[in-house]
């Protein structure tokens, strides 16, 4: 209804990728959006013309010098030398590992991933290079689940389904396989939209590539065991990018 | 050929430079485009200290993606300004709220917005933009002003202004769909 008064003529992802390129939306729409730009080249070039529309109003913005202590602050964090990961191929950045992204995309619907980015100087030693670590979250038949996008700042997992799936009574549980050791669980979560799911950091910390993440169906409220006791749906295993 | 694309050939060679660890160039880089970036994100974040941590935040991802960077998809200031903005509005989602004016009072700081001169020197891009923006209705402008530097969501900056999500909404989408219409059309006369 409201959106009756819209320009006329455009889809929701152009009106969606106006959004995104002038800032306006809240931040749970924003991390699903900014998810899809990384695994939609449909969606994501709108959005780069939207922003390269608007850039030219930067040129409104009184530039202002920042203090020395933020370019120390810079060097601090990119010393001693460029770290290796960033180093070793040096175009393998996280643009060009879209190949996987954009495989998913293509095989289906929306591409289903689950990111699970770990920005910032927290868990990492000084100097090391933010470690993000995706995985595909998919059925036994390769066919794309979700797609999720982790916000370091709150810890919270932004879930975006690519199937929609009928477990009315019944909750899907995100879990995580680290080697021999027994699925721990991230929480019960919402496959029905897109959903933030805050997630304690502690349950997030040392997640690493190779890890497998896993949801299960259990019963309505989660496992009662601890354990999965419902079908495993869709899996798929963490690598760095 | 233009002033503008030989600095962003300049600000690109820089990228690739540091892409490949070159701390010179990064800094050469960040030397030439910090005052801008903190501009921007102190626009939006208005707390000084604040808007120094994600400056320093966006120049170490800047470092960390710049072998990311692709001239063709954009220019590097586009590229960078982008950081910028996305890192200050992530802050300022996390903070929950802003300090923040009433439209018709951000209408009279507004026009401190370009000089001449500032039109002048960047270009026709820019100039087309202004007049593009000038030609909406004055609270359509202001709202798509106040998004885009202020970083404010739809739903605040309804609230703020006493109307309808539904309507400002409608107010910003019309409007960009103009101004981009007005500006290709500026663009076309401009190459004839």
């Amino acid at each position: 209804m409201t959106d009756r008064d819209d320009p006329d003529g455009m889809s929701p992802d152009e009106l969606l990728a106006m959004d995104v390129a002038l800032g306006a939306l809240g931040r749970d729409e924003r991390r699903a959006a900014e998810l899809r730009q990384r695994s939609d080249p449909a969606f994501r070039a709108p959005v780069e013309a939207w922003t390269a529309q608007l850039s030219p109003l930067d040129d409104d913005t009184t530039p202002v010098l920042p203090p020395a202590s933020v370019w120390q602050g810079i060097t601090d964090e990119i010393a001693p030398a460029r770290p290796a990961v960033a180093a070793a191929p040096a175009r393998s950045g996280w643009w060009n590992s879209l190949s996987l992204w954009r495989g998913l995309a293509f095989a289906g619907t929306a591409a289903a991933a689950i990111a699970l980015a770990q920005i910032g100087p927290a868990p990492t030693p000084p100097g090391a290079p933010p470690q993000m670590l995706v995985a595909a979250l998919a059925g036994a038949d390769g066919k794309p689940l979700l797609s999720a996008a982790y916000d370091p700042m709150r810890g919270a997992v932004v879930l975006t389904p690519a199937t929609q799936r009928d477990d009315a009574g019944k909750s899907p549980e995100l879990w995580v396989i680290e080697g021999d050791k027994p699925p721990r669980s991230l929480g019960v979560i919402d496959i029905h939209g897109p959903n933030a799911h805050a997630i304690s950091s502690q349950r997030l910390a040392g997640l690493k590539a190779g890890a497998v993440l896993a949801i299960s169906i259990e019963p309505f409220g989660g496992s009662p065991t601890g354990l999965p006791t419902g079908p495993v749906v869709a899996t798929g295993k963490l690598s760095a990018v | 050929m233009s002033p503008p694309s030989a600095g962003a050939a300049e600000l690109s060679a820089l990228l690739a430079r540091a892409a490949d660890g070159d701390r010179i160039a990064f800094r050469d880089f960040y030397d030439r485009t910090s005052a801008k970036l903190f501009g921007i994100i102190l626009r939006i974040l208005i707390e000084r200290g604040e808007a120094e941590d994600v400056l320093q935040e966006v120049f170490v991802t800047i470092w960390r993606k710049a072998a990311e960077f692709d001239p063709s998809r954009a220019s590097p200031v586009t590229w960078t300004a982008t950081i910028a903005r996305n890192r200050a509005i992530d802050r300022l989602r996390a903070r929950g709220s802003r300090p923040s004016a009433p439209l018709d009072e951000a209408a009279d700081v507004r026009d401190e917005s370009p000089s001449a001169d500032t039109i002048i020197d960047s270009g026709r891009e820019a100039a087309r933009i202004h007049a593009a923006l000038a030609a909406l209705e004055p609270r359509h402008a202001a709202a798509i002003r106040s998004c885009y530097f202020e970083g404010i969501t739809y739903e605040a900056l309804a609230e703020r202004e006493g109307v309808p999500v539904g309507t400002l909404k409608s107010w910003v989408r019309r409007g960009l769909v103009r101004m981009k219409a007005d500006m290709s059309a500026g663009k076309a006369a401009g190459d004839a």
